[in-house]
This record gives C-alpha cells, structure tokens and sequence, in this order.
C-alpha cells in the first residue's frame, strides 16, 4: 500500500502509493505515514513526495492526510506526483491542488 | 478570528468539496449501493420520523406523514432505482452522441417544516443517486426530526462505503447564515422547498437553483363532473396532512347551475360552509395581514382546532371550513394559499367566467405549480389545462396525492415539483435524481450530408434570397 524511500543527496522522501486508498485503507496507512515520514516539525528542509502512480482510489481522508503533511512540511517542499487522470481530477475537485502541489 | 458564520460555513462546504471529490471516483453498482442501504434505512424508519416530525412541528397528521416518508423513500427509491446516473448513461449509434454523467457537487438542501423527514430522505436519495454530497438545511421547528433522519440516512450511507460528509445537515439556522451558504461559490446548486422569500433568495443567490414555492391550487369542477366522486377525493386530498403538501386544494370553482348540488355533497361529507362573519374570524387567525401570506399556527391544524382557534362552533367531526368568496386577492385573504383544511368557494354565473376564476387564482400566488378539473368533458379538460400556467394539470384527482406522482398517476415520485418559468424554475418536471446531474455529451464525427452537398457559395450571394436558397439547400432530398 505504502512503500518509504529517502534520498540523502537529493534530500528528498518519497512515499509510493498503490490500490485503493478507501477510508478503511487510509486509517491504517495514517499512523504508517506519522511514524515514517520526516515531519515532525518542518524544519529538515526535506522534500516530501507522495508518488501515485499505482493508486486507483482516494478517498477524502486521504486528502486531509496530503494536506497535514503538507502544511508540516512546510512551503514548497511537498509535491504529489504521477496521479492516473482520475485521481488528478479528485485532486483537482477538491481544490487543493495548488497547495499539495499535484503534478 | 474571523468571522465565526464564515468560518462555520467554511467548515461544511470544505468537508462537502471533499466529499464530492471522492464521490465522483464511484462507479454506479457502489452508488446504488449506497442508495438501497439508505432507502432502506430511511423506509425501516418511516413510523419513528413521522411520529417525530408531527410532535415537533404540531402539524398533520403521523399516519399521513408516515406515507409521505414512503413516498420520500420507497416510491422515489423504486422510480430511481434503474436509472443510470453514473458514467456512459446513453449511447446512440444513429446520432453518434454518446451521454456521460457527472455528479454537481455539494448541493444545499431547504427543508420545508410542513414536509421535513419525507422532503429530508427524498433529497437525500437523489442526491446520493446523482454523486452529491447534500447539505440538509432543517426548518428550526423541525431540527430535531430532520437531524434524525440524517442520522439514520448517514450511518447507513458510510455503512455502505460512502464519502465521509456525504450528507451534512445544519440546524437552527439564522435566515442570515442560510442566505450566506446559499451565495459560497463552493455550492453546486439549491434544491429549496419552502416560502416565497426563501426561494427567492435562492435565485438570488448567484448559484443555480430549483426552488419550489407556493402553489395556489384552484379546482375547477365542470358541470360534467361526478360530483359526489370530486367532492370525495376534493376532501381526501386536502385533509392529507391536513392540507400540509404544497400541492393540495386551495378553491373550489363552480359554475352557478351546480354550486347547490356541490354546497350539499360537501356538507353531506362532512364539510362546513362559513357565514359571512365566520369567514372574516378565520381570516384574522388564518392569515398575516402585513405580508398576506398563511399564518404558521394555523398551518396542518385540523379545522376544529383553526374553529375553535377562531372562536366559531362548527359540527363536530367536521373536516374542511369552507368560505364562499366573491373576489380574489388581498381583500380577499382567504384566496391566497393556506396549507390547512381551509378553502374558497366560488361559483360563477357560466363556464367561461370559472375558468377565468381559475386563472385569476392561479396567478395570484401559485404560478406554474399545479391545478385541477374535474369533468368528464375532453373538450372542457383541454381547454382548462391549455390556460392554466401550471406544471401539473391533474384530472379527477386528489391534488396533494395527485402532484408528488405515483399514487392516481404517472408522474414522477418527488417532494420537490418544478414550475416552470412562472415559478422562476428551469422545469416542470417534478425533480428526480436526473435534474442533479451534468450530461455531456461525446459527439462522433458524422457530417451533414445536407449542409455538404449544398453550394454555399449561395449565402454570400446577396441577390439570392430565403426561398431560392432553401431551394437549393433541399434539392434532391
């Protein structure tokens, strides 16, 4: 479902995502992503990447969770991308694209 | 700190947003899912909310308001069911136009205090059947039946895998707040059911809107009637609720060679013609003189209560206060809609002049909603209905039941009846799952054959005019 990979050179986490990230999928992926990803207070200066290529599904916690992270990342250091159309247009809907940075 | 309405309404249209987001992701056997789930839910709960509904509000009647909740459930449930809203919804090899449905987005929901759990779990149907999150917005007299319904229509709705806030509901709310939810650019549109005003303030609003409002309903009976029959259902159907549905009875037109034979089938069933002195007592209690419009005590009361209310002894056991007028409109208070068992008489010297009766009832507050005749006349039927401005022309049948469809007809199940431009609306139709969502439409290359084998050249002729050009344009077809 999640898969954590950090580049120390280039400074940057990526989480990869695959299946269907219902909301019963995201409650057991929400403490995952506390535990792994470098966020803690937004001051590492990493970049954060949430690749989802392989995702089919999001569903509106998993929104919230992009956007918590997002905002403890910090300004300009989180970026979500390869989203298939249909995960790019939820994206989209949501009007938060902008701000997660949805490529 | 901001503003603690904007940051309240804020809060529930993001929460709606997000909701539409992942909604849209829903392919039609997870919607339908979800859609059984929550009928089901709604229809196994129909006895409890009517029960509720009617001690809240004080109004109609639970037995009815317990077929108003199948109507909002089992009925629209079963006239939707079928229905493709999702995806690819039509596909035509002929034309090359291929139909794709799209959800709208959050969609406000007004709820009516006459109709709250039944008009509550039919926008909560079509919209969940359409992909949209709703936002139910409850009469503050019907809060607690309306949050309820939600309740029970939501836990069962994320029982089945919908979005989380698929379905919000706001309660007490200012006419303030309502206005400024209905103007967020985030609301797809406004389902509104409820007072001139309200509705209004729909349109007014700048986001799309459906909004239903009064309905004056006049009933034409023709000399070819079955009196006894019209009469029967006349009282079947403004004692529903006691007269609470929007689509229910509100004068009686008759021409003078039967008004004797109608006056006593009506008080042979048990309806009661008011003196002169009587009508203007109902007037004072029954209608707010400032604003000419229905008084909210004497609304789905039963007319021994609005008698007594009014300090008049009628017979026991009566069922509807009749007042015989002689005009319409604001000398006339009693010829405005009221929604209780309360109607005006009229008798007119000939046919014409009924129906003239009729269209000036009509356009007194009830424009596009809905009318009836009873006859057994074609001609007369087709007359009447080609001048009224009404979205509903029922025939030899009870208003209230014969408007929201299914029961005497084949209209389309619904607690929110569309009327047409004359009711500021986009339709007639009595609105469904349909009316909630955008179709686009694919369309293959298939060239005109007529506009391509036509010279047109022949358009920058100036010498040549319509006839010859559409000559040639058809020529050889």
């Amino acid at each position: 479902m999640v898969t954590f990979n950090y580049n120390p050179d280039r400074k940057v986490f990526m989480a990869t995502f695959s299946g269907r990230l219902d909301t019963l999928a995201v409650q057991k992926l929400s403490e995952i992503i506390q535990v792994n990803l470098p966020v803690k207070d937004g001051t590492s200066g990493d970049k954060i990447i949430f690749d989802m290529k392989d995702v089919e599904y999001i569903s509106s916690s998993f929104i919230r969770i992009c956007v918590n992270v997002a905002k403890q990342t910090g300004s300009g250091l989180f970026s979500i991308t390869g989203c298939q159309p249909l995960i790019k247009k939820t994206f989209k809907i949501s009007g938060l694209d902008e701000i997660l940075n949805v490529s | 700190m901001g503003d603690p309405l904007v940051e309240k309404a804020n809060d529930i249209l993001d929460r709606a947003i997000l909701a539409t987001a992942e909604f849209h992701q829903f392919n039609q056997e997870e919607t339908d899912r979800i859609v059984e789930a929550v009928f089901k839910a709604g229809f196994n709960a129909r006895v409890k909310l009517a029960k509720m509904a009617q001690e809240e509000t004080g109004m109609g009647k639970w037995e009815h308001k317990v077929i108003k909740n199948v109507l909002g459930t089992q009925l629209v449930y079963e006239s939707i069911r079928n229905e493709k809203t999702v995806g690819v919804i039509s596909s035509d090899p002929r034309t090359g136009i291929t139909e794709i449905a799209q959800p709208l987005g959050p969609i406000l929901a007004i709820i009516p205090v006459t109709n709250p759990t039944s008009t509550a779990l039919f926008k909560i149907l079509i919209c969940l059947k359409s992909r949209n999150p709703v936002i139910i917005s409850a009469h503050r007299g019907a809060a607690r039946s309306c949050t309820e319904t939600v309740r029970i229509c939501y836990e069962a709705a994320l029982q089945a895998g919908a979005p989380e806030d698929c379905i919000q509901i706001i309660t007490s709310v200012s006419r303030e707040f309502t206005n400024l939810l209905m103007a967020y650019p985030k609301i797809a549109l406004i389902l509104a059911t409820g007072g001139t005003g309200l509705v209004k303030a729909a349109y007014s609003s700048g986001n799309p809107a459906i909004g239903v409002g009064p309905g004056n309903v006049p009933v034409f009976i023709d000399e070819s009637a079955d009196i006894p029959f019209a009469v029967k259902n006349i009282i079947f159907s403004k004692t529903f609720d006691n007269g609470t549905i929007c689509a229910s009875e509100q004068a009686i037109v008759v021409s003078d060679t039967i008004e004797q034979k109608v006056r006593e089938e009506f008080e042979k069933q048990e309806c009661y013609f008011l003196t002169p002195e009587e009508i203007r007592k109902v007037e004072k209690i029954a209608i707010v003189e400032e604003s000419m419009s229905m008084s909210p005590f004497i609304v789905g009361r039963p007319a021994s209560v609005i008698a007594q209310k009014a300090g008049i002894i009628v017979p026991e056991g009566t069922k509807i206060l009749l007042a015989k007028l002689d005009g319409i409109g604001k000398d006339y208070p009693l010829s405005v809609e009221i929604l209780a068992p309360i109607l005006a008489f009229y008798s007119a010297p000939d046919y014409q002049t009924a129906v003239n009766i009729c269209i000036d009832l009509n356009y007194l507050g009830g424009l596009g909603h809905s009318a009836c005749i009873y006859a057994n006349d074609e001609k007369r039927i087709m007359e009447f209905a080609e001048v009224m401005n009404a979205g509903r022309i029922l025939v030899n049948t009870p208003t209230s039941q014969g408007a929201v469809g299914y029961f005497f007809n084949h209209l389309v199940p619904s607690l929110t009846l569309g009327c047409g431009t004359g009711g500021k609306n986009i339709t007639t139709e009595n609105i469904t799952a349909k009316h909630l969502i955008n179709i686009q439409r694919v369309s293959r290359r298939m060239p005109n054959e007529l506009w391509f084998s036509h010279d047109q050249a022949a358009y920058y002729d100036e010498t040549l005019g319509v006839d010859e050009i559409m000559k040639g344009y058809y020529k050889n077809h």
